[in-house]
């Protein structure tokens, strides 16, 4: 694939900012750039790579992450879309499971599905749960849903079939029919999308498949234009959900897997950071203006997940790296609360007013207002940006939350921080310690534009003895674009007692989807001797409702993976039960291949490395302190690697601060990732 | 008002109350990863944090509505039957619902929680399991008028003695299952749910301390208390009455069973009292005093959507469940098992209008109401030939809201979390071919906003032995309503071999039919009631709904009084002739008050030439038959108008409207 000689570049558009991440792998030189995402987001792009300085005819790979599927599905900016589905169902995408997100408020409601009712066409034809066809489609029907769909000019079809995932072929033959009438129409199967039980889930995933099909295609077909005429010749890879690339012609058939693609960025960047430091096990604080997204990665790897959605109601069931986002930024409103009770979030002052220190008008206090009256944040934030006004950020605490809690503005000012600290610290147990991860064991990698101000202190609520800032944390998520593999992730359903499953029928499905996930990598130009196969079998206690995925080796047994089974239940639920008969549900293989050998630029850590001059020394509040402590300010770019030094200390760069408590020992590494080591007393 | 002294700081309070939210969602998230019962998997399951008193300090987010307000019941009953006896690594199993439990499915694991040497919390994990014995497959028998038909009931026993499994009490409850092995395994998934509350309370001992941690318990039931009290003292005081109905009493004659609310605002509290309802009745729909209490908490709930639950809740908010003996307060050992159908759904319904009246920018119409179709006998398809249970409920449509429709296909407000089951794996596990599912047009109550629209679903029985269908349900009669002029929408009511010459109508609460392979059935979910007057409703509104299929062109006419015409229905085409619309309109507003008034004999005998149909019959002339005879019910018609014409006509702005009202 890519010629690891020349440079490759990154780019990750999400809602605000547009990062760009420029690796030279000969000269180990990393460039970050950051631009305000724009309408059509290629023009951010774009405007990103060109004020990296960078001549694309130069670059070697180009690696994208986008919200471009995201938001097309929130903003319903779709084509004119329809479904076709068995007579009697159609309507399973609109019932779907009938709950609602909020369970009390019944003014909340869910999002309407991406196909409208009118637009979804019934023919008759059935299949039942063995795969025996019951009643062949009719094609005549099928035929005359064709002629009413080229009428109504649709652009993409869904095809939807009860049970399609037992048996394919009525769907298939719809799908031929279909391609016959409409030559220039998009469709998408049940089955070949995702050929899994449950038909809400699999219709679901289909129609969002479908609807972001044209729309998908059509953006990598631009972006691949406009790069081209800017001189760029190597391959376009795209980042997915799953935490891998595929190539523009991939997505193609797969347009839904990007619908997190964004989410992912930071995901796997926060992952490189772990490994790159040593550590297994690691997670992900990417913490923003508005919200903070949390990853777990374990022996290596990030947590996936089945069970996701854009819009709640509307599963898309493809491997997501679960990403847990909660409203906890810097942005976050604090408040006191009809009981008197101080609140932090999830309302958010946003970008327009934002805080009370952007002087726009902002009256409520934030965690910046917070972090500014502490001293934590400075008065100007480096690099020329806006000056803050602390004043405003003061009024704001005094008469929101100080006076009416009887506080001192510090007091005050610390709680609000307090408070954040702790629901991002119970949101990380929610979605990973708890599971029966132990936190001492693992590393917390902290980005963003706000995740270094907080990190040291939720690490030290939960226990986790490391916290690593990596050296562009503002920007640090479009590496995650450039530092996956090309990833496909294939699975069948596979329901059989363990007891009763024939070794072999197994032995020969994995051999299929290896043979399948083998050519499509080979199709994108992954050498046949770099492919990486991994298989797992997702089981469960007969009876059960929820499978849990367990790793299986070529030639390993049935047996082994049960006693595995049996292992990693006790580990995750605390219990196991020996005697009760397991059941296998769904074989999984996932088939990767590196996209290019990469690695960061780093410099052997100098021991005698010499503490730099401060840029400055201010009073900064501390918890439980009456007094500010005067404290050192250092520029990022003055800390060499080898040094190492003890807090108080603060960092800043160009859109980050971090944050060295008092007693908490900071070292740089050779990548240039600061490493703070946090005492367990340290609170 | 609650004086305890705040002794926490701001920030530690906030902290553990959070917390605490967090122990009760990481139940929650263990419970549903590792359970075995299809009924809790799919969500009727709550899980609670308990003070050393029973009274709940914390409730899961995704709770199901019904165990709401029963929970720090059955904690109770352990410490009152335990009393001194109580040990650091038991835990104990309640279902009873003469203890303050829902009903005998309900089966509550409760583990006590000692912090040096001394209990401090009950951590308790609450699970619908699918059958409990009793006389039929799922545990819901209508017949029943007693609980021994119901199902087993367990008071508060150990089934963990400090540390040690007692095999022998779980297997006793398991032996009177129809699927033991599944209750072993639920009642194992539960008992973990409690330790992870207990560690994780652990935790946040070893952190804040003891003293904090138990003062946080009760501070935080102060503070729902406080932030309770502060919404309602903004409300004004006052006193509002209504009565809902249940369909009937089958050990009297025909006549609509009165569930009767008064409730009042009183300064910073508010109190439901219902008193004043019908004696119990002779089938499981009637509420122990534990359901109607959380019928009414819920309802409340409803209208408060952004306060937490817990017991400080429960001191603002103040239930009078009235004498024992009546249809929500069902004494031992009256059948209770359907009240989720029944009396709670009848609670919470007349909540909501009365709420509706305090709170308008909140209004809410009926809405359908909860039903479980179950089918259970043999399954011919494997050998063997095990007990199978196809147990179904619906979504189905919510009531018309202020300046807007009512929720489409949504689960029952009986707990919005039940999950519809996917027909593909009910197809996996049961002899049951599903022949449909989807929205049923014209099944929302018409109104200027009307209600959400309900759903269809119909199955063929393939090999099946023995096998009988029962069903748990209410309001094929006192049918799911609309307010301030607003319509009712259609019967609930299950048919088997609709449109053949066997075609049978089974009614909305049946049990023990006997059904053979080859039997189609089918039934609908009533939608939503309106709200406000349809004929008032933007026929710009009523043609979008035509264009999607949610309302016919033949009703748009006779409900809204909108005439469309059909331009191509290939593109799906419509458009409103507006000058018809008017005068059907102005036509309609002079005529249907009368209609309600019409010979109920004279409208029966006309739905039995079919020139009338059965939503003319609910919601044009108010009179009410047994759908499958066609034959009149006149003591429940009688009173249906009666509710029609305070519900609906007495908004209507018609000259005529008078003679309505």
């Amino acid at each position: 694939m890519a010629t690891p000689s020349k440079p490759v570049i990154a780019v990750d558009v999400g809602g605000t900012f547009t990062d760009v991440c420029l690796l030279d792998p000969d000269s180990g030189q990393l460039e970050v750039a950051k631009v305000p995402s724009t309408a059509d987001p290629i023009d951010g792009v774009l405007a990103g790579v060109g004020q990296a300085k960078v001549d694309l005819a130069e670059v070697g790979l180009f690696s994208h992450g986008t919200t471009v599927a995201t938001n097309a599905l929130i903003t319903r900016r779709l084509p004119r879309a329809a479904m076709v589905t068995t007579r009697g169902f159609r309507d399973v995408t609109e019932i779907g499971r009938g709950t609602r997100d909020d369970l009390w408020d019944a003014y909340k409601d869910n999002a309407q599905p991406y196909i409208r009712r009118r637009d979804r066409l019934e023919v008759t034809e059935r299949v039942d749960h063995r795969g025996r066809v019951l009643t062949e489609l009719d094609a005549g029907e099928l035929r005359d849903v064709a002629r009413i769909l080229a009428k109504r000019e649709v652009q993409t079809v869904a095809v939807c079939f009860i049970n399609a995932y037992a048996n394919d072929a009525n769907e298939r033959r719809a799908a031929e029919l279909l391609a016959e009438e409409l030559p220039d129409v998009r469709i998408s199967t049940s089955a070949s999308v995702l050929p899994e039980l449950f038909e809400h889930e699999r219709f679901s995933t289909t129609v969002a498949n479908a609807v972001l099909s044209p729309l998908v295609a059509g953006y990598v077909e631009d972006l691949a234009q406009r790069l081209r005429t800017e001189g760029y010749r190597g391959d376009l890879l795209i980042l997915h959900s799953g935490g891998g690339v595929m190539t523009a012609e991939a997505v193609q058939r797969y347009a839904v897997r990007l619908a997190a693609s964004g989410i992912a960025a930071g995901a796997v960047a926060a992952r490189h950071t772990a490994r790159a430091a040593g550590y297994q096990h690691a997670i992900g604080l990417d913490m923003g203006g508005t919200s903070t997204d949390i990853s777990l990665i374990h022996d290596g790897e990030l947590r996936t997940t089945n069970e996701w959605y854009v819009e709640y109601g509307h599963p898309i069931v493809f491997p997501s790296i679960e990403v847990l986002t909660i409203g906890a930024g810097g942005g976050s409103l604090a408040t006191i609360d009809a009981a008197g009770s101080l609140r932090n979030g999830p309302q958010s002052a946003g970008s327009d007013p934002g805080p009370a220190a952007y002087g726009k008008g902002g009256a409520d206090p934030t965690n910046t207002d917070a972090n500014l009256v502490l001293g934590r944040l400075g008065r100007r934030l480096v690099g020329g940006g806006m000056e803050l006004d602390h004043e405003a950020a003061e009024h704001a605490i005094r008469t929101t939350i100080a006076d009416p809690l009887g506080l001192e503005l510090h007091e005050a000012a610390s709680a609000i921080i307090e408070v954040a600290n702790a629901n991002m610290a119970n949101a990380v147990r929610l979605i990973s310690l708890q599971r029966g991860y132990d936190p001492r064991e693992f590393a917390l990698v902290a980005f963003g534009g706000a995740g270094p101000l907080h990190a040291a202190a939720i690490a030290a609520d939960l226990g986790i003895p490391t916290v690593l800032v990596p050296p562009r944390p503002g920007a640090w998520s479009a590496l995650g674009c450039l530092m996956v593999d090309i990833r496909h992730d294939l699975s069948e359903m596979f329901l059989a007692a363990a007891d009763d499953a024939d070794p072999d029928v197994v032995e020969a499905a994995f051999t299929r989807m290896e043979d399948q996930g083998r050519a499509l990598l080979e199709a994108e130009g992954v050498a046949s001797d770099a492919v990486a196969l991994e298989r797992s079998i997702a089981m469960r206690y007969l009876g059960q409702w929820r499978s849990m995925e367990v790793a299986v080796t070529e030639g390993s047994g049935l047996d082994d993976a049960v006693a595995q089974f049996h292992r990693e239940h006790e580990r995750e639920y605390s219990y196991r039960r020996d005697d009760a008969p397991v059941e296998l549900y769904r074989l999984q293989l996932t088939a990767s291949g590196p996209a290019a050998e990469l690695a960061l630029p780093e410099s052997e850590p100098d021991p005698q490395a010499a503490m730099p001059e401060p840029t400055e020394t201010r009073p900064v509040w501390f918890d439980d302190r009456s007094e500010p402590e005067d404290t050192p300010v250092y520029a990022r770019d003055d800390l060499r690697p080898g040094l190492a030094f003890t807090g108080p200390a603060i960092v800043e760069q160009l859109d980050t601060t971090t944050l060295v408590p008092p007693g908490v020992d900071a070292a740089v590494d050779g990548t240039g990732t600061i490493h703070m080591t946090i005492s367990q007393q340290e609170r | 008002m609650a004086n305890r002294e705040r002794t926490l700081d701001p920030v530690t309070f906030e902290v553990l109350k959070n917390a605490f939210v967090t122990v009760v969602d990481e139940m929650a998230e263990q419970i549903l990863r590792t359970c075995h019962s299809f009924v809790i998997y799919s969500r009727d399951f709550s899980c609670a944090l308990c003070d050393a008193n029973g009274d709940t300090v914390m409730q899961g987010s995704q709770d199901i509505a019904v165990h709401v307000g029963t929970l720090h019941l059955k904690a109770k009953a352990v410490l009152e039957d335990f009393e001194g006896d109580i040990h650091e690594g038991d835990v104990f199993a309640v279902n009873d619902p003469y203890r303050g439990g829902t009903h005998f499915p309900d089966v509550s694991l409760i583990r006590p929680v000692f912090a040096d040497g001394e209990m401090i919390a009950l951590a308790q994990a609450n699970g619908h399991w699918a059958d409990v014995g009793g006389s039929v497959p799922g545990s819901f028998d209508v017949g029943a008028t007693d609980h021994f038909g119901e199902g087993v009931r367990i008071p508060p026993v150990r089934v963990v003695d400090r540390g040690d499994t007692r095999n022998d009490v779980i297997a006793m409850i398991a032996s009177n299952s129809r699927s033991p092995d599944d209750i072993i395994g639920d009642c194992h998934a539960q008992i973990e749910a409690t330790r992870v509350a207990e560690s994780e309370l652990f935790r946040l001992i070893d952190k804040y301390g003891k003293d904090s941690v138990v003062a946080a318990f009760g501070e935080v039931q102060d503070y729902v208390e406080r932030l309770t009290r502060a919404r309602l003292a903004e409300l004004a005081d006052g006193t509002w009455e209504t009565v809902d109905y249940l369909d009937f009493d089958p050990g009297t004659s025909e006549g609509l069973v009165a569930v009767h609310l008064k409730l009042t605002i009183d300064g910073d509290e508010v109190h439901y009292d219902l008193s004043g309802s019908d004696p119990a009745i002779a089938s499981f729909l009637n509420a122990g005093a534990g359901t109607a209490f959380s019928g009414a908490i819920a309802s409340a709930k409803t209208f408060l959507p952004e306060i937490p639950l817990n017991s400080g809740f429960y001191r603002a908010v103040i239930v009078d469940v009235g004498p024992e003996g009546t249809v929500v307060n069902a004494g031992w050992p009256v059948a209770v098992t359907g009240s989720v159908s029944g009396a709670y759904e009848k609670i919470m319904n007349a909540g909501f209008e009365l709420w509706s009246q305090i709170m308008p920018e909140r209004a809410m119409a009926g809405c359908f109401n909860l039903e479980y179709l179950l089918v259970g006998g043999r399954d011919a398809r494997t050998e063997g030939r095990p007990y199978f249970m196809w147990y179904d409920w619906m979504a189905g449509g919510w009531g018309g809201r202020r300046g807007r429709d009512g929720q489409d296909c949504t689960s029952p407000v009986f707990g919005v979390g039940l999950a519809v089951q996917p027909l593909e794996g009910q197809e996996r596990l049961t002899p049951v071919l599903t022949s449909t599912h989807q929205i049923m047009p014209d099944s929302a109550g018409p109104g200027k906003h009307r209600g959400g629209v309900g759903v269809r679903k119909g199955g063929t029985l393939t090999q099946v032995e023995g096998a009988v269908m029962s069903y748990c349900c209410d309001r094929a009669r006192s049918v799911t309503w609309g307010i301030g002029g607003g319509l009712p929408s259609i019967p609930h009511g299950v048919w088997l071999n609709p449109g053949t010459d066997e075609e049978r109508f089974l009614g909305a609460n049946f049990s023990g039919v006997p059904v053979v392979e080859g039997d189609a059935f089918e039934r609908p979910s009533a939608g939503g009631g309106g709200l406000g007057d349809p004929l008032e409703r933007d026929p710009q509104a009523v043609l979008a709904d035509v264009e999607d299929g949610y309302v016919t062109v033949r009703r748009a006419a006779l409900d809204y009084g909108v005439v469309v015409e059909e331009i191509d229905r290939d593109l799906a085409d419509y458009r409103i002739d507006d000058e018809a619309t008017q005068k059907l309109r102005t036509e309609q507003r002079t005529t249907r008050a009368g209609k309600l008034d019409e010979d109920p004999d004279a409208v029966a005998e006309r739905f039995r030439a079919g020139e009338l149909d059965t939503m003319d019959l609910v919601r044009h002339y108010g009179v009410i038959l047994d759908w499958g005879a066609g034959e009149l019910l006149p003591r429940t018609t009688q009173q249906y108008r009666e509710m029609l014409k305070r519900r609906a006509a007495a908004s209507w702005t018609d000259s005529s409207a008078e003679r309505g009202a």
